[in-house]
């Protein structure tokens, strides 16, 4: 767990601390907007517009669940040769996941920025209660570009701890 | 012959520990970019991880999460197993059969295998091995119950499939109470089965007295209404299973509060775990999406397709032939890499085959739970392991054996009798 190799800053522990209350926020919104729609539904008071802020709430969660794991260091992976190998090897490959993890969040971030630069000017934005994409598309490439610096970070650490657990 | 580069770099990077949703992205990724070139690859992942991450379903998966904590910091995890083990504990091999009831009624909550092998290993399997149980027959039946976890509906790898192949949740979870219920019989059989052949191995154990069982009945009540009101308005049409998802969290707080055990650091432990598993399960399905996407170009889907149904014996020898190669994968590859990485190519070829996707859901899933208890991956032993550390793994396994012949044998009855599993959602349609 890169977390447990490299002891949090107070920076880091306050920055996931803030990523933990958007993404709770976020949630807790889903669970009540979409709790107090399905009452609404039911005693003929329909919550209207309901969808387009949980869709807007869930994408805020999920964007900080995803720095969240990452921070952490919790994404699932395969521990069928991992768990065999000890030393120089298994720091190899943790290097090499971390630096394949960054060039694919690499990607993802190019085209999330892509896509808000292109819809920019677009107007785009829900029909019932007009809940502008823009800082939507924006956030969500934040939290891509915020995870290639955890992956980053993580790769740097380890390339520097290599040599002096080797020595 | 791109998709079997693809899949076969998939597998090598999965294999050097790259995380599982990353591999799949990065492989689908670079494919769309040698098919596309690399703007057009980069715009759709885009796409892609926009579209993913708004989706009004994806809210199902979190919200059950986060139920599955609350209810676990309620105190609730133990309250199945204790009312089970309280009315038929007494009986010969009562208290394996009482995990078995504990795995299936925790897995209606919790939607993980390992989430349930640890929860009701933590509580069953002193319990077993105070009453004089082997440790073969403890660790074997709870190692396989574990596996409900997954099965019993609100269960996350059903979420998961039902995301990724496009197909409706609550009819995933409605397909699923039948084989939930009939594998959980199965276990039930073997246990006693195996105590009628060796008696010694599970003895009988005091009878509680009646207040006992009914104060232990008791206390499971408020779960249990709770699993009801979810299952049961997906089920009736009620609600979505977001919708569904919503409510169960919601009744999971005011559970923990009736129960005096709402506060704050409740709160944000179950918050702090249901955000970290979401946000790595969703780069496993943002991965596997793009993953998905560049498979649909190769067309490896329609050659294999072609193949199969090449074979004689329709479409049930072609079932065998996926079943076997499931069961295979599943030795190498965790659950969850076996599920993203064979559903983009099989779900094509299942469809072709003129069967039901929502079957294969829940045929994909059961599969995936036999790799979770056989060797040389069976995360459910180690776990068991971890709870148990001075049973050796190799005793642990002969335990778990039995358990895994009633696995194979309810496998090919889910195969013979696909109604099983689709009688219901159709009913109740």
């Amino acid at each position: 767990m890169a977390e447990l190799e490299n002891p949090p800053t107070r920076a880091a522990a306050l920055i996931r601390t803030v990523i933990f209350y958007i993404g709770a926020s976020g949630l807790i919104l889903v669970m009540l907007v979409e709790t107090l729609a399905v009452i609404g539904r039911h005693i003929a008071w329909p919550f209207l517009g309901a969808i387009e802020i949980i869709q807007a709430a869930i994408l805020v969660s999920a964007c900080a669940a995803m720095v969240l794991a990452t921070v952490s260091g919790v994404h699932a992976t395969v521990h069928l040769l991992t768990d065999h190998l000890s030393g120089a090897w298994k720091s190899a490959l943790q290097r090499l996941a971390a630096l394949f993890s960054a060039l694919f969040f690499i990607g993802l971030a190019c085209g999330a920025t892509c896509l808000a630069n292109e819809f920019w000017n677009a107007q785009e934005e829900t029909e019932l209660l007009h809940i502008s994409f823009r800082p939507l598309r924006v956030l969500t490439a934040v939290a891509v570009a915020s995870v290639v610096f955890v992956f980053a970070r993580q790769l740097v650490m380890r390339s520097r701890k290599s040599p002096q657990s080797s020595q | 012959m791109n998709g079997a580069l693809g899949v076969l770099a998939l597998l090598v990077l999965l294999t050097l520990g790259v995380p599982i949703g990353v591999a799949m992205g990065a492989v689908g990724m670079v494919g769309l970019t040698l098919l596309l070139g690399l703007e057009p690859a980069l715009i759709k992942s885009g796409v892609i991880l926009f579209e993913t991450y708004s989706r009004y379903e994806l809210g199902v998966l979190p919200l059950f999460l986060l139920m599955a904590h609350v209810c676990f910091a309620a105190g609730a995890s133990r309250d199945f197993f204790d009312a089970a083990a309280r009315v038929i504990g007494h009986r010969r091999g009562g208290l394996a059969l009482a995990a078995i009831a504990g795995c299936a009624g925790f897995g209606a909550i919790s939607g993980s295998s390992l989430a349930t092998a640890a929860t009701i290993g933590l509580i069953g399997l002193p319990e077993m091995r105070k009453r004089g149980y082997s440790d073969a027959l403890a660790t074997g039946s709870i190692a396989a119950g574990g596996t409900l976890g997954s099965l019993t509906p609100p269960s996350g790898a059903l979420i998961v499939f039902g995301i990724l192949a496009e197909q409706s949740i609550g009819k995933l979870f409605t397909a699923a109470i039948v084989p939930a219920i009939t594998q959980a019989l199965f276990y039930m059989l073997t246990i006693v089965v195996l105590c009628r052949w060796r008696p010694s191995i599970a003895p009988a154990v005091q009878r509680s007295t009646w207040p006992e069982r009914r104060a232990a009945l008791l206390r499971t009540t408020d779960v249990a209404a709770l699993i009801v009101i979810v299952l049961g308005g997906i089920a009736a049409g009620w609600f979505t299973p977001t919708e569904a998802a919503s409510v169960g969290a919601t009744l999971s707080f005011l559970l923990c509060a009736w129960r005096k055990k709402l506060n704050w650091k409740t709160v944000r432990a179950a918050m702090t775990e249901t955000l970290t598993t979401t946000g790595m399960i969703y780069v496993v399905i943002l991965g596997a999406l793009i993953f998905s996407v560049f498979m649909s170009l190769t067309g490896l889907a329609e050659q294999i397709a072609a193949l199969v149904t090449q074979l004689p014996g329709g479409s049930t020898s072609a079932v065998v032939v996926i079943a076997i190669l499931l069961l295979v994968l599943g030795s190498v590859l965790d659950g969850l890499a076996l599920m993203l990485l064979t559903t983009p190519i099989l779900l094509p070829l299942i469809v072709n085959l003129g069967l039901s996707p929502i079957w294969f859901g829940i045929f994909l899933v059961r599969t995936m739970e036999i790799g979770f208890v056989h060797p040389p991956i069976g995360i459910n032993l180690y776990v068991i392991q971890g709870i148990a550390k001075d049973v050796p793994l190799t005793r642990i396994f002969k335990g778990v054996v039995p358990f895994l012949l009633a696995d194979f044998a309810h496998l090919a009855l889910l195969i013979a009798f696909p109604a099983l599993t689709l009688a219901l959602p159709k009913w109740l349609s």
